[in-house]
């Protein structure tokens, strides 16, 4: 045999049996074995983040509360872009390398987490997250957690779905106050975006509509799509008649021409809400401080109303993955367990970011009735907190995000009219048992 | 001493060699070993759960509706993308090289300009030009212009499949043809002058002798430009990742955006993490890419050879 040829053949053998060994390392089962939590060290503890947690986490450590229960607890922060975050994340965990000690994760990618492992179980010993979340909203707390009872992470703030409305347009097209706080149905809802979708100038051109997009309230009759789309025997897209009256309420917004079919944060879409070319929009809690903010900060007619279904569009929680040094692992769950439970830390992330409370103890706090000015003084932090409080536990499987993809083909073949609502429902379900 | 030296010798080039080869090895070998092994294994984020042999591999074919589809979206886009290109650029790299042109180099430049455009930024201002709205008034500007100056129904480009193929299309052949005029351009500087003189004194027209002359011995060029179109188009991502709305839109209405590697990055970062079933999308893709080659130059050898 020539020298080269054997030079191959070791070097061929020598990546397989580091391929094994890295294999049989990656086999081993992760032992809950933490070391508790010493009040008299030092702890740096790193925090994972997205858009401006950061700006909301620093401020609860800055607090007087957090600096004498933990005076020798620093937070350190890592913080990218939504996407970028969330695909970092992915990165890291897959490759086991290091993270950092705590990772916040948007709602829609808890569900990647439950089959694919890697973040601690906050309901086992000695975290209890169970115990300690109890005055967590539930249904936060059971979007992280799995059928099998593991809590991949703690709510730290959530985003009931609301419909927000322009007054002014609203009352002008002829639709009162007090029909848009009422709005029982999705009939009830179709009638009122039928009236306020108008020709205002009288050139024969619609140029006010009720909604920017069909597809934003596509989720809503569905909870807000995390989680609950299987039915209780296990079976996708159960009950049936639940995903297809989601895809009729669509179809019947399209049909009905009440929507501008704008692309969700394009520019026109951005510009619609502050130039009056559309009067009503369903989105998270959070999107009113965008609203505020910079994408109609001088817009002093936006107000807040009842969706006909409580849904959830948006929500933060926290986790501790796996790879987490041992030492450090309950430094960093005493920090989430604050995050999340404390009341002043809740109510500091909200004043600081708008981040809607997950804790239900604190709305009860006066801060809850106050009114808000953006708002034309209406108390809208009491409607998030009843949608919260009223929205229906849902569970959460692995395939989640895989199925919440799929079914958004479904919708935009529905809305465009590619698919008819029966054809878009047999297609993603033949998809979805088809990727499972 | 001698036997020392003699060593020293021989180890000389290995040593020179070594930080390439010990980084290839690391970031290139492993990691490709690597997903060989992964392919067989239903491998998630946690990493391996079971031995799988090649179910992943055959379900692409059998039970996976999204990689039949991602792969004839692929093939339409590397036809109307990624070829395309060539029949544009191989005449304006022959115009660009004649010299009786003024200002040659801002013409090069102006071509080149897209390829050296960041893919995002291209990416995010077609999305505006071709922006469609069903309702109000057009949001984009071809719909606007067709619409408006000619009175044309507006197109949904992004949300239509064949137009979703459209917009791709023109979007990989703006940005790519410059690339592929200044490759086209190295090749005809090499041609010599000669050849064509002689042809013009044997009275050949000017499409004679490009026909004659320059393609034949643009051959070699046209065989190099165009594997790297196929490989590029094969692996296509950014473009249609971006414009379609990433791992959650799965490539918009009807999937007519996913593209094999984009089903492959959905696979891997878009649900719960499925690295076996992306690397064997990977290695599949890797087939098609050496099969299409191997075609390229069996097509390349025969017109060489007539």
């Amino acid at each position: 045999m020539r020298r080269s040829v054997q030079v191959c053949l070791a070097a061929a053998v020598m990546l397989l049996v580091g391929t094994a060994f890295l294999f049989a390392a990656g086999q081993q089962e992760a032992v809950v074995d933490v070391e508790p939590f010493d009040p008299d060290r030092e702890y740096t503890i790193s925090i994972g983040g997205y858009g401006e947690l950061e700006d909301a986490y620093r401020a609860v450590a800055e607090t007087d509360e957090f600096q004498e229960r933990f005076p020798n607890i620093t937070l350190e922060f890592e913080t990218a872009d939504f996407d970028g975050h969330h695909e970092r994340l992915t990165t890291v965990i897959a490759a086991g390398e290091a993270t950092n000690h705590i990772e916040a994760l948007e709602i829609a990618y808890i569900a990647q987490f439950v089959a694919g492992g890697g973040l601690y179980d906050l309901a086992a010993e000695p975290f209890n997250g169970l115990e300690a979340g109890e005055d967590i909203v539930d249904y936060a707390m059971a979007n992280a957690t799995t059928v099998d009872g593991e809590l991949l992470a703690m709510p730290v703030d959530i985003a009931p779905a609301v419909l927000f409305y322009r007054e002014d347009l609203v009352t002008d097209s002829g639709v009162s106050v007090q029909e848009m706080q009422n709005i029982s149905d999705w009939d009830e809802f179709l009638d009122i975006a039928e009236r306020v979708t108008r020709d205002t100038t009288g050139d024969g051109e619609i140029d006010q509509y009720a909604l920017p997009t069909a597809a934003e309230v596509a989720d809503v009759p569905l909870s807000g799509g995390a989680g609950g789309w299987f039915g209780p025997d296990g079976d996708p897209l159960e009950p049936r008649e639940k995903f297809i009256g989601a895809l009729e309420l669509v179809r019947d917004i399209r049909e009905a021409g009440v929507d501008a079919d704008l692309g969700a944060w394009s520019e026109p879409w951005i510009q619609s809400f502050a130039d009056g070319t559309v009067a009503m929009t369903a989105n998270g809690a959070w999107f009113g401080g965008a609203l505020r903010t910079w994408i109609a900060a001088d817009v002093e007619d936006w107000r807040v109303a009842r969706l006909p279904e409580p849904a959830s569009i948006g929500g933060t929680f926290l986790s501790i993955p796996e790879q987490v040094p041992d030492d450090k692992v309950m430094a960093a769950w005493k920090v989430i367990e604050f995050l999340t439970t404390n009341p002043e830390a809740q109510l500091t992330t909200f004043e600081t970011i708008d981040a809607f409370p997950a804790l239900a103890t604190v709305y009860d706090d006066p801060i809850m009735q106050e009114p808000v000015d953006y708002y034309g003084g209406q108390q809208v932090r009491e409607i998030f907190a009843e949608i919260a409080l009223e929205h229906p536990e849902l569970d959460v499987t692995e395939f989640d995000a895989e199925i919440d993809g799929i079914w958004g083909t479904a919708v935009t073949g529905v809305i465009e009219g590619d698919l008819t609502v029966e054809e878009a429902y047999e297609q993603a379900l033949q998809e979805i048992l088809a990727v499972m | 001493m001698k036997l020392y030296k003699f060593h020293q010798q021989r180890m000389a080039p290995y040593l020179f060699l070594a930080p390439f080869l010990i980084l290839f090895v690391v970031f290139g070998l492993y990691p490709i070993a690597y997903s060989i092994f992964m392919s067989f294994f239903d491998w998630r984020m946690s990493g391996m759960q079971e031995f799988v042999g090649l179910e992943n591999y055959t379900r692409l074919f059998e039970i996976d509706p999204f990689f039949p589809r991602s792969i004839y979206n692929t093939v339409v886009l590397l036809i109307f993308g990624s070829m395309l290109q060539h029949v544009f650029a191989i005449p304006l790299a022959i115009t660009l090289n004649q010299s009786w042109l003024k200002g040659r180099g801002f013409f090069k430049a102006a071509y080149f300009l897209p390829y050296i455009t960041s893919a995002v930024a291209i990416t995010l201002v077609f999305n505006m030009v071709f922006a469609h709205s069903a309702t109000g008034p057009p949001t984009g500007w071809i719909n606007y212009a067709l619409e408006n100056w000619f009175n044309i129904p507006r197109v949904r480009w992004l949300s239509y499949p064949p137009a979703m193929h459209a917009t791709l299309s023109i979007m990989l052949n703006w940005q790519f043809i410059g690339w592929n005029v200044v490759i086209y351009l190295a090749g005809l500087q090499s041609i010599p002058t000669q050849l064509y003189e002689a042809a013009r004194i044997d009275g050949a027209s000017l499409m004679q002798q490009h026909l004659r002359i320059t393609l034949p011995l643009l051959l070699p060029v046209i065989f190099f430009a165009t594997t790297l179109s196929i490989i590029g188009g094969m692996q296509l991502f950014d473009q249609p990742f971006i414009l379609f709305d990433g791992y959650g839109g799965r490539g918009g209405a009807g999937n007519a955006g996913l593209t094999a590697a984009y089903y492959l990055m959905v696979q891997a970062f878009g649900g719960i993490g499925r690295f076996g079933r992306a690397s064997a999308i990977a290695w599949t893709l890797f087939v098609f890419i050496i099969l299409l080659t191997v075609l390229n130059k069996y097509v390349n050898k025969r017109l060489e050879e007539r």
